[in-house]
């Protein structure tokens, strides 16, 4: 039965010697056969569901808008992406989502590389609670676990009230509604994807390679930098992927806990949809969101890989 | 005893399989609201009413509503029976077409309700209006809006982001504007936010900013006051000598509801005096059918006096649906800037 599952079936196999073409052309024709019958279903859905809107939302960024009716006219134009780009209030906030996802992900990567790698390295037999414990907080969703941090972050929260009775501060901190809250969310709300990239991959690291860059006398910034950094790349690649593109993206935690003033992308598309009914510039602005956030991904992707093969 | 299917019954079976999800959805009433106490008390004081329907409730903000019904425009059958909307975003669901001119002769109650009331498009369900609100502990009663959007109040004045409309309608009439001009308004409610003033996300975030004494004063509906003062949120209300803006808050039905019928059922019974008296007692707000007995003292709180009923305004909703994309703009990239 392993055996079964181990084997590779696919075309890479050398084609039998015996039987002549006519045979290999039928194992060729049924498997591709079935790579369609498998690719099918999630193809179907993903071009229903993801590409068809994708294309009408691209055609809708194209056409007119009509403040003083709120209604969309037909047109052909560039016009909504030159205003995002030409409109300082919209480039500052990109720019602010950018800083965000950056600051976020660095951070997940700082936190969350021990802590992977702890678990990983874990003989313990509750090792699978320490999984599970980390993947916790993923049970409850995003707007909930906003309302659970605004409970701690008020000026007569949680965090505030308890540094005040204990006499540490005089005058309540201003977490909620600022950058640092939203920040501090988003971290919770990534973290668990980091980690669990990052524990997957290290777990398959062979821990000789470790112990043999320590015998050989490498102090452990230096086995880290040489022998885990390098070897971790591909889980610390989709680790980074994951986490940046969820905070590009996030929408409840910077509605919630940065309040009014403070802006991100997709509170902002949401609001041009749905209070300015301002669907043409909404559009415009989600495929720049989508390509800012697929540029940065692509860019940081070749960057790290190019310097893990020097 | 053996059941035979012939190609008889076996499409008498897919017929009755297939009318049956239709009846079943034909027997519901689709009620699109706010969330939270709102359509609490509209299941309490409403639901029951409604007779041979099953009343659901499909819960959001107003905005996201709005931009459902536009984006089902093209539908035959739309996705809710009857939405709640402020009158001004009635008003606006109407000049877009959206919704059904109404047959006030299918709602008995009708007869009932106050004409300012009826709009050809939709009902007015309730209506309070804009008056300062101040925690007597922290200062003294503001004499009006001018005296509340006042810079001198600095980090004291609250603001909440949602009643955008309703704090620029303000700041106008305290800075010589009117229900038909806001621009006059503007700058002193930059000054507000230069000088410190705080913003708040919702109506709640301000309400417990009240409670805390983070804030000491701001505007909000009188019915809101009501409610948290029930609450035991130390809060006063003044009904401004500029002018008190009306809100109403009312029910439109879309084109094209699936059920029209229990649409019509579902708004007579949210005519019926008990739930108009029910509304005032739970939430603050004035009835806006005539039949329906208010406490004196409830009365009291709750309404204005003759005096104060002589400087209600209501709002100009063509001015502020078509200049809504720019005021918006203004608030997020000037205001709040």
């Amino acid at each position: 039965m392993t055996d079964a599952v181990v084997r590779d079936p696919g075309p890479a196999r050398p084609p039998p010697s015996y039987g002549g073409g006519a045979q290999a052309e039928g194992g060729s024709r049924s498997s591709s056969l079935t790579a369609t019958v498998l690719i099918g279903p999630a193809t179907i859905f993903i071009a229903l569901c993801l590409l068809a809107p994708l294309a009408i939302l691209l055609r809708y960024s194209l056409n007119d808008f009509e403040p003083s009716r709120k209604m969309m006219v037909e047109a052909v134009t560039v016009a909504n992406y030159v205003k995002f780009f030409t409109d300082p209030y919209y480039t500052t906030i990109l720019g602010t989502t950018v800083r965000i996802a950056v600051t976020v992900t660095l951070a997940c990567l700082i936190i969350g590389f021990p802590l992977a790698y702890v678990v990983a390295r874990s003989q313990s037999r509750f090792k699978h609670l320490l999984i599970i414990a980390i993947v916790l907080p993923l049970f409850v969703g995003n707007a909930v676990r906003a309302a659970g941090w605004m409970v701690v972050f008020g000026s007569k929260g949680f965090f505030n009230s308890t540094l005040l009775d204990l006499g540490l501060i005089a005058q309540p901190f201003e977490i909620m509604f600022t950058e640092k809250a939203v920040i501090i969310g988003i971290i919770a709300v990534n973290l668990p994807f980091m980690v669990l990239s990052l524990q997957s991959v290290i777990e398959g690291i062979d821990r000789a390679v470790e112990e043999a860059a320590f015998s050989l006398g490498a102090p452990p910034l230096t086995m880290f930098r040489r022998v885990l950094w390098p070897l971790a790349l591909p889980g610390i690649l989709a680790g980074t992927i994951l986490c940046f593109i969820l905070a590009m993206n996030a929408y409840a935690t910077p509605f919630l806990l940065g309040g009014p003033l403070f802006k991100m992308m997709a509170p902002v598309i949401y609001n041009e949809f749905t209070q300015k009914t301002n669907w043409p510039f909404g559009g415009a602005i989600a495929f720049i969101l989508m390509a800012v956030t697929l540029s940065l991904t692509i860019a940081a992707n070749i960057l790290l890989q190019r310097r893990a093969a020097r | 005893m053996a059941f035979r299917i012939n190609r008889r019954t076996a499409l008498t079976g897919v017929a009755a399989l297939a009318a049956f999800p239709a009846a079943a959805q034909d027997k519901k009433v689709i009620v699109g609201t706010w969330g939270g106490d709102y359509s609490r008390l509209l299941t309490k004081n409403i639901t029951p009413l409604v007779k041979g329907f099953e009343v659901v409730h499909s819960e959001e903000q107003a905005d996201p509503r709005k931009a459902k019904m536009m984006a089902e425009k093209v539908l035959r059958r739309g996705t809710s029976d009857v939405q709640g909307l402020s009158a001004n975003d009635m008003y606006e669901m109407d000049q877009q077409g959206l919704v059904e001119q109404l047959d006030y002769s299918k709602m008995p109650n009708a007869v009932n309700l106050i004409p300012s009331m009826k709009y050809a498009y939709g009902i007015g369900h309730i209506y309070s209006g804009k008056v300062v609100l101040y925690n007597p502990d922290m200062m003294k009663a503001p004499e009006g809006f001018a005296d509340t959007l006042d810079p001198k109040h600095g980090n004291k004045l609250g603001i909440i982001d949602i009643q955008r409309q309703y704090n620029m309608v303000a700041a106008a009439l305290a800075s010589g504007g009117s229900v038909s001009n806001f621009e006059p308004g503007k700058e002193r409610l930059i000054a507000c936010r230069k000088a410190g003033a705080r913003i708040y996300p919702s109506n709640e975030a301000f309400a417990q900013a009240l409670k805390t004494g983070e804030i000491a004063c701001g505007i909000m509906w009188k019915a809101r006051a009501v409610q948290w003062q029930n609450a035991g949120i130390k809060v006063e209300t003044v009904a401004p000598k500029e002018g008190v803006p009306m809100y109403v808050s009312g029910f439109v039905m879309p084109k094209n509801a699936p059920s029209k019928e229990g649409g019509y059922a579902w708004l007579n019974a949210m005519m019926a005096a008990s739930a108009q008296e029910n509304f005032a007692i739970d939430m603050g707000y004035n009835p806006t059918v005539t039949n329906a007995k208010v406490a004196p003292d409830l009365q009291k709180r709750i309404g204005f006096s003759d005096e104060e009923k002589k400087r209600l305004v209501d709002l100009d909703y063509g001015y502020m649906g078509k200049n809504d994309v720019a005021f918006q703009d203004w608030w997020n990239k000037s205001f709040k800037a």
